[in-house]
């Protein structure tokens, strides 16, 4: 399989007044998998529709391995994609919809189904290569559609939401087998998804989009510790945020005094955002200063949301070993972390 | 659930009878020999001695064949680009192919034929396009119902993405994947054109109907053999139709075994 960079340059697009797109700019390295993260309409999906030739742009280029591709109509990119709906072609059976892009290329019969059925065995449905689409499930249509996608060797695999359709079981198995495949293969991949665990889980870099422009892209580890706005900070995994007055580049919070990376916030009252992995629920304190609501039990961890004595509501989440005798009004101490902590205006 | 298992079986006896019934009668009556009990099959003998009704019957085919082709050639398009790039259009298309069932006839007669080329106005080949017209609030919807009922788009950019040229896209993918609603749409073409008359005899044009209405002033048994011949005829098109649709469902079938 070939690998290519892909280098989205100042990509703008608007559908009347909406601003789908503005001024997007991204570069991917040949093997690398990026996804892009975003809300409903933030643009992500128009990105991947122009990189793939389904969408013009009203300003901005495409570039494979540095060719401009903007104007190269879709047929000629060799980009494989996955559809979020079912895309396979009714009349074709799984092996001839595999083979369909190698029939475009007039590769011979015999050649292109014995590639079909080998990309068949590799997402595991070889038994299934008769079979008409109608007779597969969501889960099997869809690794047929990445078989198929896989076939004509692309330089670049375009994934849009491609596991949106499928149950949680299904789609988790289906998302490691695209990563193990993507690994192996080493294609250079975009996947669009508003489902961050997707994202983070199987992604080399990630970026978060918001009203057409792109926030942040970096790997998961970073966009989750160091988040470069509120937006990314709320919308990758779960965060409190809390009344705190900034002074100096110290925040008080929960009558803790912590010191914040810089930031170009002035003194005076701010939002400070907290993961609730960074707050720590300690029991039989004398010095208290939340009651517990409810704890939830999610396996090696567990969820406690706490009220302050101010009414603030205040989530934690901590290792389930030592937690389960906390119960809903039990008088306990929160603490906060002093690592990445982050403040942003009110 | 006693009555729901009743309501089933008897609606749809009354359903069978509301068709079969006036049929049956008509079938009957046109085997009765000048009128009395006695049954033979005089009216259609008579039939076969009309020297007009093969050259009637052959113009209505004719111009129904040229109403399929336009058919073919204008609407199933139409339909396709209004599906893959104007869906917003939708909407206005279904309000616009409504209005050959609220203009009437004499209206959209006059207005139809001076629409179209000066040619073509003193051709009878004129009523292959009209019929078109007639026949477009139930063929754009059997072929808006096919097309709606697959993701025609997103496998159309699918086939364009593994490189496939619209013409290769339209040829392996669209084409089949279509090909039963557009079946659908062009046998109601046929259907509705075979049994035009109100516009044909308004336009002063003769074809098979207006020459069944011609001839049942003669004899009267003769008509209405003639009009259970129409219907058989156009049940026979319909029977196929549906054989090759069935055909077209049992090759997937196979395909699998």
């Amino acid at each position: 399989m070939s690998s290519a960079t892909l280098e989205i340059q100042g990509i703008s697009r608007r559908f009347g007044d909406v601003v789908a797109l503005d001024e997007l700019d991204i570069k991917i390295e040949p093997g690398e998998l990026v996804a892009l993260l975003g809300p409903s309409g933030c643009g992500k999906t128009t990105a991947l529709r122009i990189v793939a030739g389904l969408e013009s742009t009203d300003s901005g280029h495409v570039l494979l391995r540095g060719k401009d591709m903007t104007e190269v109509s879709a047929n000629h990119r060799n980009m494989g994609m996955v559809f979020q709906a079912y895309s396979l072609f009714p009349n074709l059976n799984a092996e001839e919809n595999v083979a369909f892009g190698l029939q475009m290329r007039k590769v011979p019969k015999l050649n292109r189904l014995a590639k079909a059925r080998e990309l068949l065995e590799v997402v595991g449905l070889n038994t299934q290569a008769k079979r008409f689409p109608h007779q597969l499930s969501g889960g099997q249509q869809q690794r047929v559609a990445l078989a198929r996608a896989l076939a004509i060797e692309p330089d670049v695999l375009l994934l849009d939401e491609p596991l949106s359709a499928l149950d949680a079981q299904v789609r988790a198995n289906l998302r490691e087998e695209i990563r193990r495949l993507q690994l192996s293969l080493g294609t250079t991949t975009l996947f669009v998804t508003h489902d961050q665990e997707e994202a983070m889980s199987i992604s080399d870099r990630v970026g978060v989009m918001n009203n057409g422009r792109l926030e942040q892209i970096a790997s998961p580890d970073e966009l989750y510790n160091k988040p470069a706005s509120a937006f990314v900070a709320s919308f990758v995994g779960l965060m409190n945020r809390l009344p705190g007055v900034l002074d100096s580049k110290i925040v008080e919070v929960l009558g803790q005094r912590i010191s914040v990376a810089d930031n170009n916030l002035s003194d005076g009252v701010v939002k400070v955002l907290i993961r609730p992995e960074r707050v720590s629920v300690i029991q039989d304190s004398q010095d208290t200063n939340a009651t517990v609501i409810t704890r939830s039990f999610l396996g090696a961890s567990s969820r406690v949301i706490c009220q302050m004595r101010d009414g603030t509501v205040i989530q934690s989440l901590v290792p389930s070993a030592g937690t389960g005798s906390l119960n809903p009004g039990d008088e306990v101490k929160l603490i906060i972390d002093e690592h990445d902590v982050l403040v942003a205006s009110v | 659930m006693k009555r729901k298992s009743l309501l089933l079986p008897v609606t749809l006896i009354s359903c069978i009878i509301f068709i079969a019934l006036p049929f049956g009668s008509a079938t009957e009556f046109s085997f009765r020999d000048g009128g009395k009990t006695k049954h033979s099959l005089a009216a259609y003998r008579w039939i076969l001695a009309q020297e007009d009704f093969l050259h009637y019957l052959g113009v209505s085919l004719r111009l129904a064949l040229g109403a399929v082709l336009i058919t073919l050639i204008i609407m199933v398009p139409t339909v396709a680009w209004l599906h893959l790039k104007a869906q917003r259009y939708r909407p206005l298309m279904e309000f616009l192919t409504l209005l050959p069932l609220v203009v009437p006839v004499v209206a959209l007669s006059i207005g139809a034929q001076s629409a179209l080329p000066e040619a073509l106005q003193s051709s009878e080949y004129e009523l292959s396009f009209m019929y078109v017209v007639l026949a477009m609030p139930y063929t754009y919807r059997a072929l808006d119902i096919g097309m709606s009922a697959i993701p025609l788009k997103t496998i159309t950019e699918a086939a364009r993405g593994l490189g496939a040229s619209w013409i290769k896209a339209i040829t392996y993918v669209i084409a089949p994947v279509i090909r039963n609603a557009v079946i659908g749409s062009l046998f109601l073409t046929l259907a509705l054109s075979l049994g035009e008359f109100t516009l044909t005899s308004l336009l002063h044009w003769d074809t098979f109907p207006t020459w069944v209405t011609s001839v049942s002033q003669q004899n009267i048994i003769g008509a209405i053999a003639l009009s259970v011949f129409s219907l058989a005829a156009a049940f026979f098109l319909l029977f196929a139709i549906g054989l090759v649709t069935m055909r077209s469902k049992s090759d997937a079938m196979e395909g699998h075994k």
